[in-house]
C-alpha cells in the first residue's frame, strides 16, 4: 500500500484545524502526521503520496517553514509521486495573490516530476489573480475562513473524496 | 518569487560570502535593536526607525553599491543598508547620538539619517521620498558622462503616495536613466496600511504602463531572493539602459520609530505574525539546516559582534558633542568673487543692450566659459523657441540637446533633479527656468527648502551649484499665476542666494556670479523689463556682479529710497518728479536680497535720515518689513521720520489692467507716500 502523509506545520492555527479534518475525512489511520516545520528531504522523499498544508503569507509567499525547504525539493526527484495542496487564503484581504502559496507549490513539484492531483472549481470565490489557478480550475483546495467558513468543511469533505479516488 | 536569475542560493554561495552577510546582519540588528535604549538613556538617537524585518532587502542594497562608483540614497529606515554598504558600527552609532564627527552631519540632521557623502551615499532630507528626484538627476549625471554606475533610490512603499515620486519614475523611464527605485514594502505608513495609500496592494504595480521601466518583485525577507533581485537590477540598469523598480515585501517587527505604538494599531496576532518571519532567524536557519556553518560558527559570529558593539559604542560616547556657536557655520558656500569689477559697476559707453539681451548672452558665454553647465525647464528648448519669454533662444543649437534641454512640466521635477545632478560632480553648474512664472513656482517649493538646507544639514560636504532663474512680477497684465512675485515668501527660508536685478548689466553680472559659484541662487527676472528700453543699458563683455552689493541709482540728500527690480524704475521715476518740487531723492537698487547690502542702507539711513522701502511683492510679509525691522534696530537714532513701505496690497494681483493699476505699486503712489515722510 502506498505510504500516504499529510504535511502541515504544527505551529500554524488554521492550516493545522484543516489539516485535522482533512486527516478525519481521510482516514486517520490511512495517513501519518508530519510537522512541516522540520521535514526534512529524507523523510518527505518517503512517503508515495503527499497532502501538503500551504498557506499564501503576506502579499503571496510561501510560509518561512516551506520557503526554507524550497532549496531541498528544487534538487530532488519527485517522479511517481502524488500530491495534493490545501491553503488557506484570504480573497478579500489580498485577492492580487489569492492562495499563491498553492501555486508556488505545485509548479515547483511538478517541476521535479510530481503529478498534483485535486484540482478544484474556481467556484464563489471573488478575486483579481492567483498563482494557483490553472486555467480555470485551481490546482488544489483553497480555504478561505475570513471569508468563507461556513463552506470550508464541505469543500474539504468534496476534495477528501476526491484525493480518495486518485491515491492508491 | 521573482523572475530573476538565482546567482545566489544557500547551497552555492561561497561560505565565506555567508559568514561576511551573517556578521553584517547580526552586527546591524543589535545597533538596531540598542539603538532605542540610548534616548532611555538619554544620551540621543531620539529618532529611530528600526530596519527590523528589512534586513534581507537592506543587505542586498549595500552589497551591491560600489562605493564611489554607484551614487545611494538610503532613507530612515536603512541602517542595514549603510553598515552593509561600508560603514561602520562606529559611523552610525555617532550618526545616531548626534555627535559632533558625525560623518552624515556633525549633529546637525535627525538621527537615523546616514550618510557618507565621499563615497557617494548621499545626505537625504526627512520628507519622505523626496530623494527619488535627487537618485534621478544623479543618474543624469551618470549618463551623460558615461559612467557604468547606477544610482539607487531606498524608500519605503507609502513614500510612492507622494507626487513627486510619479514625477521621478516619469523622468528616469522617459530619459531612460539608470537608476534602481527599491521600495521597500513593509505594508504601513507609519499607521496608515497600504490599502490607504493605493489601489494595488504591490505599489510598483502602478507603474506597469511606463515605458523603459522594468518592475522586478521579491521577497525582500529572504537574503538570496533579495540579492538576486538587486543583482538583476543592477545588471539590467546599466546593460539595458533602462530604470527598474525593485519591490521589496517587507515586515516592519517593531513600531514605526520610537514616536509610534503599533500596538495601537496592530492586533497581537499581526505582530506575531511579523515576527515569525524575522529575516535573519530564518537565513540562520537556513544556514544551519544546509550545513552551511554550524552552531558553533554562528555563535562565534554573534559574539564577534556584540564585542564591535561594544567597542563602538564606546568609542562613539567619548566622541565630542557639535559646538553651538558653529551653528552659523555653512548657511552658504563661499560665492564666486569677482575680479575686475569688484563692486559690481562699470563705466563702460557704447551700445546699449536689452535686459533679455544682457540675460541671452550671459548664459551663451557661461555656456562657452564651462562645459559643465547645463540647463533645463519648461519651454527650454523647441526650435526657434527658447524659453517661454526666449531668454535662453540659440543655446540648444550652439550646446546641443544634452545641456540644454526641455523638461517636463513638473516643477519639483526640475529642481529636485538640478539638486541631483549637482550631487555627481562638484564642478557640474546648472541652471533651470524653475516654473514658467515666478508664481508657478510653489510646487517646486519643497525642492527649493531642501536645496536651501543640504549645505548646513551636511555640515559643508554638500550644496547643490544650482542657478534658479524665475521670470517674475506684474506689469503685463497677467494676472494670478503670471503677476506675482514671490521674494516675500523665499526670504525667509536660509540657505540660498536671492538676487533681482532691474538693469541689464547687473542681470548680466549677476547671472554669470551666480552660475560661477557654489550654492543655490534664486535669480529673479522681473519680465516687464525684458525688453524694455529703460532697463537697457551698456554691458561689458565680462561684467561681473559681486553677491551683497547694492548700487545708488541717483543722488540725493532729501529722501533715502530703497528698492529693487521693477520698482526702481518706478522709484526714479517718482525722484524726477519730486526734483521738480526741489526734493531730492537718493534711490539704492539693493539688486541682492540676501545677502544683503546693510552697509549701504545703513549709511543712506544716516546721510539722509528718512527712509521709503520700495518693492512690488505686498507690503504685508513683504521684504521691506525686514529692511525697516533692521533699520529700527539699528539705525534708530539716525532717523528723522517713521519708515515707510510702498507695495503691492495685501491681495492677489488681478487680471483686468484695472485691478493691477490699483494693486501694484507706481510712480505716483510711491510720490504719495515720499510726500508723508518728507513733512516730518
Amino acid at each position: 500500500m502506498a505510504k500516504t502523509a499529510i504535511i502541515y506545520s504544527f505551529n500554524s492555527n488554521k492550516t493545522a484545524k484543516a489539516g485535522e479534518k482533512i486527516s478525519k475525512f481521510y482516514g486517520e489511520d490511512k495517513l501519518e502526521v508530519v510537522n512541516a516545520e522540520d521535514i526534512t528531504e529524507e523523510q518527505f522523499l518517503s512517503y508515495d503520496q503527499l497532502i501538503l498544508g500551504v498557506p499564501t503569507w503576506f502579499d503571496g509567499e510561501l510560509p518561512n517553514y516551506w520557503d526554507e525547504f524550497v532549496p531541498a525539493l528544487e534538487d530532488i526527484g519527485m517522479k511517481g509521486k502524488k500530491v495534493a495542496i490545501y491553503g488557506l487564503a484570504d480573497q478579500l484581504g489580498y485577492p492580487e495573490n489569492f492562495a499563491d502559496g498553492i501555486g508556488i507549490m505545485a509548479n515547483l513539484l511538478k517541476s521535479r516530476g510530481a503529478e498534483i492531483i485535486g484540482y478544484t472549481a474556481n467556484d464563489k470565490y471573488t478575486f483579481e489573480a492567483s498563482a494557483a489557478l490553472d486555467g480555470d480550475r485551481f490546482v488544489g483546495l483553497v480555504l478561505d475562513q475570513e471569508n468563507q467558513a461556513r463552506l470550508s468543511n464541505k469543500r474539504i469533505e468534496n476534495w477528501v473524496n476526491d484525493l480518495k479516488k486518485h491515491f492508491k | 518569487m521573482t523572475t530573476v536569475p538565482d546567482v545566489y542560493s544557500i547551497k552555492t554561495t561561497p561560505k565565506e560570502t555567508l559568514v561576511d552577510w551573517f556578521r553584517l546582519l547580526t552586527i546591524g540588528r543589535a545597533i538596531d535593536d540598542k539603538a532605542p535604549n540610548y534616548l532611555k538613556q538619554a544620551i540621543g538617537w531620539s529618532y529611530h526607525a528600526p530596519s527590523a524585518g528589512h534586513d534581507a532587502i537592506q543587505l542586498a542594497i549595500g552589497q551591491i553599491f560600489e562605493k564611489e562608483v554607484d551614487h545611494l540614497f538610503p532613507y530612515y529606515r536603512d541602517l542595514m543598508t549603510v553598515l552593509s554598504a561600508g560603514l561602520t558600527a562606529e559611523e552610525i552609532i555617532l550618526n545616531g547620538i548626534s555627535k559632533a564627527t558625525d560623518i552624515a552631519s556633525g549633529g546637525r540632521h535627525m538621527s537615523n539619517h546616514f550618510a557618507k557623502i565621499e563615497w557617494n551615499i548621499h545626505n537625504v532630507s526627512s520628507l519622505t521620498g523626496n530623494h527619488t528626484l535627487h537618485a534621478v538627476g544623479a543618474a543624469r549625471g551618470i549618463k551623460y558622462y558615461g559612467k557604468k554606475a547606477v544610482s539607487i533610490s531606498s524608500q519605503g512603499e507609502s513614500s510612492v503616495s507622494e507626487g513627486y515620486v510619479y514625477e521621478a519614475i516619469n523622468g528616469a523611464s522617459n530619459e531612460k536613466l539608470p537608476v534602481i527605485f527599491v521600495l521597500q514594502d513593509n505594508g504601513y505608513g507609519i499607521s496608515v496600511p497600504k490599502a490607504d495609500q493605493t489601489a494595488n496592494r504591490k505599489v510598483a504595480n502602478n507603474f506597469t504602463g511606463f515605458k523603459n521601466l522594468r518592475i522586478i518583485h521579491c521577497n525582500g525577507k529572504d537574503v538570496f531572493e533579495s540579492m538576486n533581485a538587486m543583482t538583476e537590477a543592477k545588471k539590467h540598469v546599466i546593460e539595458a539602459g533602462e530604470p527598474v523598480i525593485v519591490q521589496a515585501n517587507c515586515i516592519r517587527m517593531r513600531s514605526h520609530s520610537n514616536s509610534d505604538r503599533h500596538e495601537l494599531y496592530r492586533s497581537e496576532a499581526e505582530r506575531n505574525y511579523v515576527l515569525e518571519y524575522d529575516p535573519i532567524a530564518k537565513f540562520e536557519r537556513m544556514l544551519k539546516r544546509y550545513k552551511r556553518l554550524t552552531e558553533e560558527e554562528i555563535d562565534q559570529l554573534k559574539e564577534e559582534a556584540k564585542n564591535t558593539i561594544k567597542q563602538a559604542h564606546k568609542a562613539a560616547l567619548k566622541a565630542p558633542d557639535p559646538d553651538p556657536e558653529s551653528y552659523k557655520d555653512f548657511v552658504l558656500p563661499e560665492p564666486y568673487l569677482p575680479v575686475k569689477y569688484t563692486d559690481g559697476t562699470h563705466t563702460d559707453e557704447g551700445e546699449k543692450k536689452k535686459l533679455i539681451t544682457a540675460l541671452n548672452e550671459t548664459l551663451k558665454a557661461e555656456f562657452r566659459h564651462n562645459p559643465d553647465t547645463f540647463i533645463w525647464g519648461q519651454d527650454m528648448a523647441n526650435k526657434d523657441k527658447g524659453g517661454i519669454f526666449n531668454v535662453s533662444k540659440g543655446l540648444q543649437q550652439e550646446f546641443g540637446e544634452e545641456r540644454v534641454f526641455n523638461a517636463p512640466i513638473a516643477e519639483d521635477y526640475i529642481v529636485g533633479t538640478a539638486n541631483g545632478m549637482s550631487r555627481f560632480d562638484d564642478k557640474i553648474r546648472i541652471v533651470v527656468e524653475g516654473a514658467e512664472f515666478a508664481d508657478y513656482f510653489w510646487p517646486a517649493m519643497e525642492q527649493y527648502v531642501e536645496c536651501s538646507h543640504d549645505y548646513w544639514r551636511t555640515n559643508g560636504k554638500f550644496t547643490p551649484n544650482v542657478t534658479i532663474r524665475l521670470a517674475s512680477g506684474g506689469y503685463i497684465g497677467g494676472g494670478m499665476y503670471h503677476s506675482q512675485t514671490i521674494e516675500g515668501s523665499l526670504t525667509s527660508i536660509p540657505g540660498v542666494r536671492i538676487v533681482y536685478p532691474s538693469f541689464a548689466d547687473d542681470a548680466a553680472g549677476l547671472l554669470r556670479t551666480s552660475i560661477r559659484s557654489k550654492g543655490v541662487t534664486m535669480f529673479m527676472e522681473p519680465k516687464a523689463l525684458y525688453n524694455d528700453p529703460k532697463a537697457a543699458t551698456v554691458i561689458p563683455d565680462d561684467f561681473e556682479v559681486p553677491f551683497g552689493k547694492a548700487r545708488t541709482r541717483r543722488e540725493g540728500k532729501d529722501l533715502f529710497i530703497i528698492t529693487y527690480g521693477n520698482t526702481t524704475h518706478m522709484c526714479l521715476e517718482a525722484a524726477d518728479m519730486l526734483s521738480k518740487d526741489g526734493v531730492e531723492c537718493e534711490v539704492l537698487d539693493l539688486r541682492s536680497l540676501i545677502p544683503l547690502d546693510k552697509e549701504a542702507i545703513l549709511e543712506g539711513v544716516k546721510k539722509i535720515g528718512k527712509v521709503l522701502i520700495v518693492h512690488e511683492d505686498k507690503v504685508h510679509s513683504g521684504f521691506g518689513a525686514e529692511l525697516s525691522a533692521m533699520i529700527m534696530e539699528e539705525a534708530f537714532e539716525d532717523l528723522d521720520g517713521p519708515v515707510h513701505r510702498v507695495g503691492s496690497t495685501f491681495t492677489p494681483v488681478g487680471f483686468n489692467r484695472i485691478f493691477e493699476k490699483r494693486i501694484l505699486p507706481n510712480a505716483e503712489k510711491i510720490c504719495d507716500s515720499a510726500k508723508e515722510i518728507l513733512v516730518y
